[in-house]
């Protein structure tokens, strides 16, 4: 019966086969820390101006994929992953919040992967400009395997 | 106990009949009768009257049991038709004890070929946890996905959620198992007796019953012309939770009804820890409350029925209504920073965000019994409401403010309406003196409607129909053969479902803005054949237990057509229309040595799934419709388990008694993206060591028991993403109570210290894990259980 083909080589399999096998049970990590990295926490962003945002990712194996998650936090709904406190302007209704989520590849076979992703915050759209303040700028990194990681940073986007 | 016999006609076959009754002379309705060698069973009728035909002359051994109640068991020699009156004494034992020891479950466990644990309602009183399944969580094998302090589901084996079905009172309790963030919808007061099942349970209970079942009724049927009830009042300091449940029961000659009410208040509960770290966000707790955690619940059980000779029937209503927080730090699309000035104000609010749950059900149990027969009709509907509140907050592309042409409110995250339709036949026929045959139907419709500006799950309809046959021969009086077959099918209808707000698609370098399908229309339809077969020999004080057989259980709608963002994990959930049922062959072994000083058993299993339904975290990453999440995908892997439970005790002297539960499970993804890795919520090797002490009586308490129980749990390294290995931990937790006598009143008092030394300890298996909440503190838990009954005087004719 098709099912003791299974189960019997699935049996004798066990005793062989040890508990502590060859598999990555480690987290990806992301380094704020380098020079140059940015943003880091309490920067400052500009509307129309384009920025390059410079973190290392490093994993003990394979790194998978990272995505960046910008919107405001005029209602410092969130705080930040880092130690040091930003101090946050007054509380707001948003109007014209900017808003930007993108998902980005990072080349196979790497464990560590220096981003430098030009990224550009458009004055405003087509209601307007965008409101300036507080807002969150979230950072997740995930590995071949599927562990992930995130850091929250507080940034101002501000008009120059 | 008192013998009293007639002596008639002699003739070639004999009948043997008999009453059985209480302590005070009461007749017992529906205590099992069963004779051996010949393995003849009879039910008392509603005047506790039994009988049992063609019988040859003889020496048999007749067993009488009764939940509840001592198992009568004597001996009998029949050479003509005689005339018994059977007493039986309230038992004085509880399965508080490491080993399961009624007489009753003893006689189950041996005719059931996997298996079983059995509990009635002084073990929960006395083991009383937050919710209804915490405080099965000592049994061995079964454990809990807990939520805050009262909110837990059942892990037998280590598997959870849609694996493990729920029966009350014959119907499958029908909610949204597949959610991660809320609880039985049972009244723990409200449960009498409880089966659990550890192992697949398909061929009876059908799909979904692949992990196990855990099977409760509710009060038995109160004696002729009585009347009574229970008031029950608890306390606990951890969570400054009080509640209580009320209860009024009576009985004429042949109607009976029962109603009861129960008020749970709880506030949040406290940790041993000053702050929490959620993912990489720390949050401090204010007094070591975990923010928001309160809760109350407010429950309504009615029921009613008429008892004849041979026919039986049971209406149950219930409605329980819960409202209770979420850890307010760790709710949305990321960790959030919460007004504490809101939130700290008082630990006994509850604020967003928060969840309502009202389960609704009516239920109609009946059998009809003549001779060699007995047939069982159940029929149920139940309505599962449930919403999930938070304050409106943009993510992904919703508008920053919420429009007001909306027809939901903008708070509103989530809203699952679902109605199940059950309706159940069962026949017993007793084939020959050696032979008994089962047949069965299973029918149940769902309809599940969604609403709340969050999707995770689509509306859909979906309608299961499963068939059964299934015999028992006994060889001898000690050897069982018992073999099965069944056949499901199912179909499913989901509904397709378009986001309430727009999105920037990007096309060809063009962005234009569109209302995202979340789901599409989706048919599928499932059909299955599993058997099972199981052998039990049971010699003197030994007991062995073999099984194999193969279950199934269908995909659930979120399996299929998930498509949204997982508000507590920060993930993006994607379900795949095309993943076939889930196939698990099992092979389990029971041995088990039992004398009156000593007992020891193991209940070993091997298990495998050549497609087992695993939600697989990848290394994506989604814009669109995941918000920028990381993307878990379900699919589908071979997975290999194994373990086994472990139980011993032995009395060192005659009120002393020492023991040790243990439990192991081992799992093993063979295929896919994890493969070597183990399944998600995996419990770790664990082992309960008890000391025991009992006084059955003393001047003015009776039952009267101190326990101390040693939990040692091992650290759990086997893990599986988004999880972080779970260091192993040690916990002491002590148990006193008894049966205080004044007069003819009795006053049931249970009192536990859960977690005696404030340790600080992770549970792998909670839900809280993930984002390092500790268990529970130390937590002083008081239940007083005052039952008071009497006899409705009758007319004089």
């Amino acid at each position: 019966m098709k099912t003791y083909k299974i189960i019997i080589p699935v049996l004798l399999s066990i005793f062989f086969y040890s508990c502590e096998k060859n598999i990555d049970k480690e987290k990806p990590s992301i380094d704020l820390s380098i020079q140059d990295a940015f943003p880091v926490n309490c920067d400052t962003l500009y509307f129309g101006e384009p920025f390059n945002f410079i973190a290392l990712f490093t994993d003990n194996v394979e790194l998978g994929s990272y995505s960046i998650d910008i919107h405001n936090n005029f209602d410092h709904h969130s705080h930040s992953t880092e130690v040091i406190e930003c101090s946050l302007d007054p509380i707001k209704t948003p109007v014209n919040p900017f808003l930007f989520i993108e998902d980005y590849d990072i080349p196979a076979g790497l464990s560590a992967y220096q981003t430098d992703t030009s990224i550009t915050i458009p004055l405003g759209d087509e209601t307007g400009n965008f409101d300036e303040g507080d807002y969150h700028f979230f950072i997740s990194l995930t590995d071949k395997e599927g562990w992930s990681t995130q850091k929250g940073l507080s940034v101002k986007i501000l008009r120059r | 106990m008192g013998i009293l016999s007639n002596f008639s006609i002699a003739q070639t076959y004999y009948e043997l009949s008999g009453t059985v009754v209480d302590e005070n002379n009461e007749p017992l309705t529906g205590a099992t009768v069963l004779l051996l060698p010949v393995k003849k069973a009879a039910i008392t009728d509603a005047n506790g009257v039994f009988s049992i035909k063609d019988l040859t002359k003889g020496k048999y051994t007749i067993e009488l049991s009764f939940v509840g109640y001592n198992t009568l068991i004597d001996t009998i020699v029949l050479e003509e038709n005689k005339k018994y009156k059977f007493q039986l004494d309230v038992s004085s034992l509880s399965l508080q004890e490491v080993v399961v020891t009624d007489n009753y479950s003893e006689t189950r466990k041996n005719e059931v070929s996997l298996n079983i644990e059995i509990v009635n309602d002084d073990y929960l009183k006395q083991n009383l946890g937050g919710s209804l399944m915490s405080s099965l969580d000592r049994l061995p094998g079964v454990s809990t996905i807990d939520i805050g302090s009262g909110q837990s589901k059942p892990v037998i084996r280590g598997l959870g959620f849609n694996r493990v079905v729920v029966v009350e009172n014959n119907i499958k309790h029908e909610a949204q198992q597949w959610g991660d963030d809320h609880g039985l919808e049972i009244d723990q007061y409200a449960v009498n007796n409880i089966e659990v099942i550890k192992g697949p349970a398909s061929l009876m209970y059908g799909s979904d019953a692949i992990g196990g079942v855990i099977d409760m009724k509710n009060k038995n049927i109160p004696a002729e012309n009585s009347y009574g009830g229970t008031i029950d009042l608890t306390g606990k300091t951890n969570n400054d939770f009080w509640g209580s449940s009320v209860s009024l029961y009576g009985r004429e000659k042949w109607f009976f009804a029962d109603i009861r009410a129960t008020l749970l208040d709880y506030g949040d509960y406290k940790v041993p820890t000053d702050s929490v770290d959620i993912y990489s966000y720390r949050a401090a707790l204010y007094k070591n409350h975990l923010r928001n955690t309160a809760g109350k619940e407010q429950n309504l059980h009615f029921s009613f029925g008429i008892i004849q000779n041979r026919f039986q029937s049971q209406f149950h209503f219930s409605n329980i209504n819960s409202k209770n927080g979420f850890f307010a730090n760790a709710h949305g699309l990321e960790p959030r920073n919460v007004d504490v000035n809101l939130h700290d104000k008082s630990n006994r609010d509850i604020q967003y965000p928060y969840q309502n749950v009202n389960h609704f059900k009516i239920i109609n149990s009946s059998f009809y019994r003549r001779d060699k027969l007995k047939l069982e009709f159940d029929l149920g509907y139940q309505r599962n409401f449930r919403q999930e509140w938070s304050q409106y907050v943009q993510h992904g592309y919703m508008p920053a403010t919420f429009p007001d042409n909306l027809f939901f409110n903008p708070d509103l995250e989530r809203q699952f309406d679902k109605q199940v339709y059950s309706a159940n036949v069962k026949s017993y026929y007793q084939l020959s003196s050696r032979i008994q045959l089962n047949l069965g139907i299973n029918s149940e419709f769902q309809d599940n409607q969604i609403d709340g500006r969050g999707f995770i799950i689509p509306a859909y309809k979906q309608l299961v129909l499963g068939g059964f046959v299934f015999a028992k021969h006994n060889f001898s009086d000690k050897s069982l053969i018992q073999a099965g077959i069944r056949y499901d099918y199912g179909n499913i209808n989901i509904k397709e479902y378009f986001d309430w707000f727009p999105s920037p698609i990007v096309e060809t370098g063009d962005t234009i803005m569109q209302y995202l399908q979340r789901a599409a229309k989706i048919k599928r339809n499932f059909s299955n054949f599993t058997w099972s077969i199981g052998y039990n020999y049971n010699p003197e004080k030994w007991s062995y237990k073999f099984n194999i057989g193969k279950s199934f259980r269908m995909p659930i709608a979120k399996e299929l057509a998930a498509n949204g963002v997982n508000y507590h994990h920060f993930s993006y959930e994607v379900g795949n229309a095309d993943l076939s049922p889930e196939i698990s062959y099992q092979f389990d072994v029971g041995i088990e040595y039992s004398s009156s000083k000593f007992a020891i058993g193991t209940t070993p299993f091997l298990n495998y799934f050549s497609n087992y339904i695993y939600l697989n975290p990848s290394s994506e990453h989604d814009r669109l419709y995941g918000n920028g999440n990381q993307v878990f995908y379900y699919t589908q892997s071979q997975v290999f388990r194994y373990g086994t439970e472990l139980h011993a005790h032995y009395k060192l002297f005659k009120s002393l008694q020492i023991g040790i539960i243990g439990e192991y499970v081992y799992s093993e993804q063979l295929s896919g993206a994890k493969e070597g890795f183990t399944l998600p919520f995996s419990p770790p090797p664990s082992a309960i060591f008890n000391i025991k002490y009992k006084k059955p009586k003393t001047k003015f308490v009776e039952n009267a028991y101190l326990s101390i129980d040693y939990r040692i749990t091992a650290p759990q390294n086997n893990i599986v993403p988004p999880e972080e290995p779970t260091d192993g931990y040690q916990v002491v937790n002590l148990g006193v109570g008894g049966d205080i006598v004044y007069k003819k009143q009795k006053v049931n008092i249970s009192m536990q210290v859960q977690n005696l030394f404030n340790t600080k300890y992770f549970n792998h298996t909670s839900y809280y894990r993930l984002i390092n909440v500790p268990e529970s503190g130390r937590n002083f838990i008081l239940n007083i259980s005052i039952p008071f009954s009497g006899k409705i005087k009758q007319k004089v004719n």
